[in-house]
């Protein structure tokens, strides 16, 4: 079965990264390569697997023993999705790293601390046992913490250690909370609690738990009121670890794992319903809020992210079939363009010294393999037609008039025109020839560097092809089908294991 | 229930150290304060009364043994905690040389 | 059932004097106290496994703190929303705690815990008798992959410790 490659195949690139350190660096570019490679075509067969399934759910018992004494790693539509997203947006900032991370010594400890966190980050999207998912989590956020302060600059320390440390205090509040489900229910099977839960009806140490785990969960996803790390770490990262944060990490770890425990585990009830839609419109209002009159092109992205997740968050809040259509787009969605315009900003930064707004200028004229994919990306988060982003929000806006709350459509459509229109000053002023400065010194262009944003460009730009019918069925209706069945994962599950 | 709410007060300690104090160092041990309290959470949640340690002896019938489950999640959970506290320590030497300073409020230079 | 209620109120006396003594040794020292309780505590709720690592983890976290820490803590100052910062917080704590106390009514009392899925390791252990120590058995067969992650942590650390430590951290020039 492929599914223990997921894991097998990052760690065993970390360490094998680290015994080969001394040797020429090329060797290790092409190791990190194939293996995201390799991760990505085995996702891709995962996809066919699991559609091909009975009940579309894909078991490996670890260890040779069953759940509830065994460790399982389970595949289902949602995790497939996930998998798929993650690992092709690693594939490509496995290649841009190979020639963006050359500025910087020891590319090897990078690779290993890479690797590692992708490792962490694929475990906690095939585990189904709670623990486990805490381990795997721990593993992506520590190496997460180290990739921040790579450059071991000042402000780059600075922030990474105010991410560990906010990181940390969520780590605490997850496993309290995992201690008070294990007292609860006896188990940590992840569909055994959501049997137990089932049975016991809402008590109140449900609601203390939901309460720790969205406090703890929400810092891991960056929602408001507890974004305030996410500018501090994706602007003084190095621009592949800020691609990986932005893009992958903060939904693999936040938005997975809250969309898994408070829909597959807890049943999504009516309050944490409003709860999620009311955290998704903060987080919409203060990311658009604060990416007003930002001058570091890397803040403004950063504060974009927030907005976005905001999106989801509503999107998840809603939960009709149609609303979770959008937010799984619209995860897809902002997964590739964000890690397109990180990786361009970080080659922009390079190419002209500087990363302050109003010193850059005309870079779709100096470098156009940077300045289009930059373009097409900027277009796709803002939601311009025909671009994926587009798309995304429609599907969100129609399905909030469509469930009954025409207010929340409004505020939805009120954040994208805030989105176009704190992206529009910015990217015309650094793509288009609008300012006079001919003075930057332009370096030579880097083959990896180039190659890997116009690849991703090309995705991005074909990207709204995935809600034509064929290869929604394929890829998003099964992650829909998940988050609809509720708590009846328990009951697939525990079938899949007899 | 005396017994949790004394662990639960123990975890308040730590939290309060880790969000108000300004020394780095301060709040780092505000974190392991909250580590240990959370691990002692989970053995507690374990415990019989009267219970044996979870260690068969190969001539005796058990038949009352604390929880071994919330055991084994403490180990680990320890270990992780103690490579979180690896990780600060090694982040708060190294921002004490570029900064020359241990009060988080002077280490500010990320302007909003 | 007294022990562990003595013990609890020394950990958290220890752990008032690590929070507010001005003297940052003295607040290292104060956490010692506390895992040393802590380890005290494993010992008397019956998990002996984890009385050991305790306490040679508690070493290791003294060692470092020690490593980092300079003279003095700095002056209390009340700069700034100090009074609004620190009332919320506190406020905070005690809803949670009155919550958590609440929800206790939910949760077995203590010392009866519902063992379900215990039952089956007991099971499979008492016809071989292969590993005699259940704890040992339950993280190296049953839930490896809990301990595989556990060793990616470490090794994570060692090789971020690493990363963050170095001297030289760019090549000037080199492209």
């Amino acid at each position: 079965m492929m599914i223990p490659f997921f894991l097998i195949l990052p760690l065993g690139n970390a360490f094998v990264t680290v015994l080969i350190a001394k040797a020429d660096e090329r060797l290790q570019d092409l190791f990190a390569i194939f293996t995201t490679l390799s991760l990505f075509i085995i996702a891709l067969f995962t996809l066919m697997s699991v559609n091909a399934a009975p009940n579309h759910l894909l078991l490996y018992r670890t260890t040779g023993f069953l759940p509830p004494e065994g460790l399982a790693l389970v595949v289902d539509g949602l995790s497939v999705f996930m998998l798929v997203t993650v690992n092709l947006v690693a594939l490509f900032v496995a290649i841009y790293s190979s020639g963006y991370m050359k500025k910087y010594t020891d590319k090897w400890k990078f690779y290993a601390l890479f690797f590692l966190m992708l490792a962490g980050i694929n475990g906690v999207l095939v585990a189904s046992d709670i623990f486990n998912l805490y381990v795997f989590m721990e593993i992506a956020a520590i190496s997460a913490y180290f990739l921040v302060a790579f450059g071991t600059e000042a402000d780059e320390l600075e922030a990474s250690f105010k991410y560990a440390i906010m990181g940390s205090v969520a780590s605490c509040f997850i496993l309290l909370g995992i201690a008070f489900l294990y007292a609860h229910t006896s188990t940590l099977n992840m569909a055994g609690i959501a049997r137990a839960i089932a049975a016991s009806g809402a008590t109140r140490v449900l609601q203390l738990v939901s309460v720790l785990f969205l406090m703890g969960f929400g810092l891991k996803a960056a929602l408001a009121p507890f974004h305030a790390w996410l500018a501090y770490a994706h602007s003084s990262a190095p621009a592949p670890v800020s691609a990986m944060l932005s893009g992958v990490l903060i939904k693999a770890l936040g938005i997975y794992a809250i969309a898994r425990i408070f829909f597959s585990i807890f049943g999504a009830s009516v309050q944490i319903c409003q709860i999620l839609i009311a955290l998704g419109v903060l987080s919409m209002i203060i990311g658009a809020v604060l990416a007003f009159g930002q001058t570091d092109i890397k803040r403004l992205f950063a504060y974009s992210t927030v907005s976005q997740i905001g999106y989801v968050v509503l999107a998840l809040g809603v939960a009709t079939p149609l609303a979770f259509l959008g937010a799984l787009v619209h995860i897809f969605n902002h997964s590739i363009s964000k890690s397109l315009l990180f990786l361009t900003s970080g080659s922009i930064e390079r190419l002209m010294g500087t990363r302050q707004i109003d010193k850059i200028s005309g870079v779709i004229r100096r470098a156009p393999a940077t300045g289009y994919p930059a373009l097409f990306s900027a277009l796709s988060i803002c939601g311009v037609p025909p671009m994926g982003g587009f798309w995304a929000k429609l599907i969100i806006i129609f399905a909030c008039v469509q469930s009954g709350h025409p207010i929340l459509a409004l505020i939805a459509a009120l954040v994208g025109v805030m989105t176009l229109a704190y992206y529009f000053k910015p990217m015309t002023c650094v793509l288009f020839d609008v300012g006079t400065d001919a003075s930057i010194v332009m370096k030579k262009a880097c083959i990896a560097i180039n190659t890997a944003m116009v690849s991703l460009a090309v995705v991005v730009v074909i990207a709204p092809f995935i809600l034509m019918p064929g290869i929604r069925k394929i890829f998003i209706d099964g992650a829909v089908a998940v988050l609809m069945n509720g708590t009846s994962y328990a009951n697939i599950v525990f079938g899949a294991i007899r | 229930m005396i017994t949790y709410f004394l662990c639960l007060v123990l975890f308040s300690i730590g939290l309060f150290c880790a969000v108000r104090k300004r020394n780095i160092i301060k709040i780092i041990i505000g974190i392991g304060i909250m580590e240990y309290a959370v691990n002692l959470f989970f053995i507690l949640i374990g415990y019989r009364a009267q219970g044996r340690s979870p260690i068969l002896a190969r001539d005796q019938a058990i038949t009352n043994i604390v929880d071994p489950l919330p055991q084994a999640v403490a180990l680990t959970a320890i270990v992780i905690g103690l490579a979180v506290m690896l990780m600060l320590v090694a982040l708060a030497i190294r921002i004490y040389e570029r900064y020359g300073t241990f009060d988080i409020t002077k280490i500010n230079r990320l302007k909003e | 059932m007294i022990e562990i209620n003595i013990l609890l109120v020394f950990m958290i006396a220890a752990a008032l004097i690590a929070v507010q003594v001005k003297d940052l040794l003295s607040s290292v020292i104060g956490i010692g106290a506390v895992g040393i309780g802590l380890s005290m505590a494993f010992l008397v709720m019956k998990a002996p496994d984890l009385a050991i690592m305790q306490l040679v983890v508690e070493i290791l976290s003294l060692i470092i703190l020690i490593r980092a820490t300079i003279r003095k803590d700095l002056p209390f100052s009340t700069s700034g929303r100090w009074a609004f910062n620190t009332i919320s917080t506190i406020i905070f704590l005690i809803l949670f705690l009155v919550f958590a106390y609440l929800s206790f009514a939910n949760i077995h009392t203590f010392g009866n815990p519902a063992i379900k899925t215990s039952q089956e390791y007991l099971s499979h252990v008492q016809g071989k008798a292969a590993n005699l120590n259940i704890v040992e058995s339950i993280m190296l067969r049953y839930r490896a992959v809990d301990t595989l992650g556990e060793a990616s942590v470490l090794f994570a650390v060692v090789i971020g410790v690493l990363a963050i430590a170095r001297r030289a951290w760019r090549r000037d020039g080199a492209e």
